[in-house]
């Protein structure tokens, strides 16, 4: 019994990161549709700022994650203006975007690993290694802290969205653009802050994925089929529905670890992407899509 | 020829593609109901979107109270005083009816008058405010549609444009969206209707505009063009009910 108990906290713990990882992601498809393929590379990113100031200066990664928020928002606001918004008025837009967000992905890729190697990184501090006991449970404190705040960022991201003018202008733009436009919403504008939010919520991620798990410039590619499936079961575009994809498959992910074996863990995420497209391509929250 | 809203030789398309409209005059009078039919493909919706800014005008002038809205975005129209209600999916779906009308009150910056208007408005259609935390994709269409042309009162525009507000609608229901439009044209609001049942529409309506082609045929009161022979034949299936 207290096996279970522990698969599931660990497994709970998680999803509140990967939670974070994907909830970016969703928000950009949501307001630009576009599938930032680059999205785990820019969480690199952040853990990369996390990483460096730690080894250089002791910094705590949990006092970085606002700072890596805010140098990923910026780039974001920055790939936004130079890339994006431009070939928003192009008549291919969403075949385009894909293969610039690959694109993104590989130079993102190149330049850390140019800068930093592509030797395993993590950063360690003491809470890292450290653990809770309840009873027979351990919570690794590390697992523990990030899961909370990933949960706090994504709270505070929910209130932001459903109660703040702003907000409510960017769920207007996700569901009917057309509509949001004619009501006076400066679409331009909300694209530019969605991408920026969702960019900064990658760095914020990264800096907690710093101590959660050991990284490399280009373990990005593994990340995005684990976001793509957290993405795909919420629905498309949907920020609750990734999160909550995120807690189940992370849980799912933590028992099958346990029942099969580490490497088959992973396997869950691949498995359910495919699944969730052939059985239920609109996931938990998306629309079904229109048959043509 | 001093109308509120005036619309000269207009030429426009969709991107780079041939142009719909070819030449459009139309002149909106201030407090009247304008009724644009024509068949399908004429540029009637298309002729809503160039005045408001959705499409490029590639020639020609509109006028709103004597200045040029050419080159002006959506926001900045309507910042105006000119509301466009786009065909069908106007509403936000999985937005609740009253957060669908805050958005309608988006471009006011005083929250508090928005507060005061959205209150206004649910008082004058109590279908919304009986449903205002329901999420507006699960209404009626008759519903959503009410939504929709409620919503264009919270600004207190001058002109409302309804680009086919009936589609889709069963009878019995369409004749409350004309309601709804009678309620606006009553509190002074202009009204510019396109609307594929011309009958309909025409008689709901003070003025009749015929499009085809792309270009303005005629526009005249709209009793005239529903009893104009070459209109009866054309757009109006043949003989006028009674």
């Amino acid at each position: 019994m207290s096996a279970l108990i522990q698969i599931l906290v660990l497994g709970l713990a998680l999803g509140g990161v990967y939670a974070l990882m994907g909830s970016g992601l969703s928000l950009i498809f949501g307001v630009m549709r576009i599938v930032n393929l680059a999205h785990p590379s820019l969480i690199m990113g952040g853990a990369y700022v996390a990483y460096w100031a730690f080894r250089l200066g002791g910094a705590d990664p949990l006092l970085m994650l606002p700072i890596a928020m805010v140098i990923l928002a910026a780039t974001g606001g920055l790939l936004y203006r130079l890339v994006f918004e431009r070939e928003a008025r192009s008549a291919k837009y969403s075949e385009m975007t894909v293969l610039l967000t690959f694109a993104l992905a590989m130079v993102v890729e190149g330049l850390l690993g140019a800068a930093f190697t592509n030797t395993q990184r993590i950063t360690s501090p003491e809470y890292a290694t450290d653990a809770f006991f309840i009873g027979d449970v351990f919570i690794p404190k590390g697992q523990l802290y990030a899961g909370i705040v990933s949960l706090l960022i994504i709270s505070a991201l929910a209130l932001f969205l459903k109660h703040s003018r702003f907000g409510n202008a960017i769920r207007a733009t996700t569901q009917n653009r057309e509509a949001a436009e004619l009501l006076g919403v400066n679409v331009n504008l909300v694209g530019l802050v969605s991408f920026a939010i969702g960019v900064g919520l990658a760095g914020a991620a990264g800096a907690l994925v710093s101590f959660v798990f050991s990284f490399f410039p280009s373990k990005h590619w593994e990340w995005i089929v684990i976001l793509m499936s957290l993405v795909v079961l919420g629905g498309m575009g949907s920020v609750l529905g990734t999160v909550l994809a995120a807690f189940i498959l992370s849980t799912v992910a933590a028992f099958v670890g346990f029942y099969f074996g580490a490497t088959w863990s992973t396997l869950t995420f691949f498995v359910a992407l495919f699944v969730v497209l052939l059985v239920r391509p609109q996931g938990l929250f998306g629309e079904r899509p229109e048959l043509a | 020829m001093n109308g509120l809203l005036e619309v000269r030789g207009v030429v426009a398309g969709y991107g780079d593609g041939p142009a719909i409209l070819n030449g459009v005059d139309l002149t909106v009078e201030p407090g009247r109901v304008h009724c644009i039919i024509g068949p399908n493909g004429a540029g009637k919706s298309t002729l809503l979107k160039a005045i408001v800014g959705m499409l490029k005008v590639r020639e020609g002038e509109v006028r709103f109270r004597g200045e040029s809205l050419l080159g002006q975005r959506p926001d900045q129209v309507l910042r105006r005083g000119i509301c466009f209600v786009p065909q069908e999916r106007a509403l936000f779906p999985k937005m609740t009816v009253r957060e669908n009308l805050r958005m309608g009150g988006y471009s006011l910056s005083d929250k508090s008058d928005l507060e005061r208007r959205m209150d206004e408005v649910e008082d004058r259609f109590p279908i919304l405010k009986e449903r205002r935390d329901q999420i507006a994709g699960t209404l009626s269409g008759g519903q959503q549609q009410t939504l929709s042309m409620a919503r264009t009162m919270i600004l207190k525009p001058e002109i409302v444009m309804l680009d086919e507000p009936s589609l889709g609608l069963a009878p019995k229901i369409v004749l409350e969206v004309f309601e709804i439009m009678k309620v606006m044209a009553d509190e002074g609001i202009t009204i510019l209707l396109v609307e594929q049942n011309a009958h309909l529409g025409l008689k709901h309506a003070d003025r009749g505009v015929v499009l085809d082609l792309g270009r303005t045929l005629f526009e005249k009161p709209a009793d005239e063009v529903l009893n104009d022979p070459r209109i009866q034949e054309l757009y109006l299936g043949g003989r006028k009910a009674a």
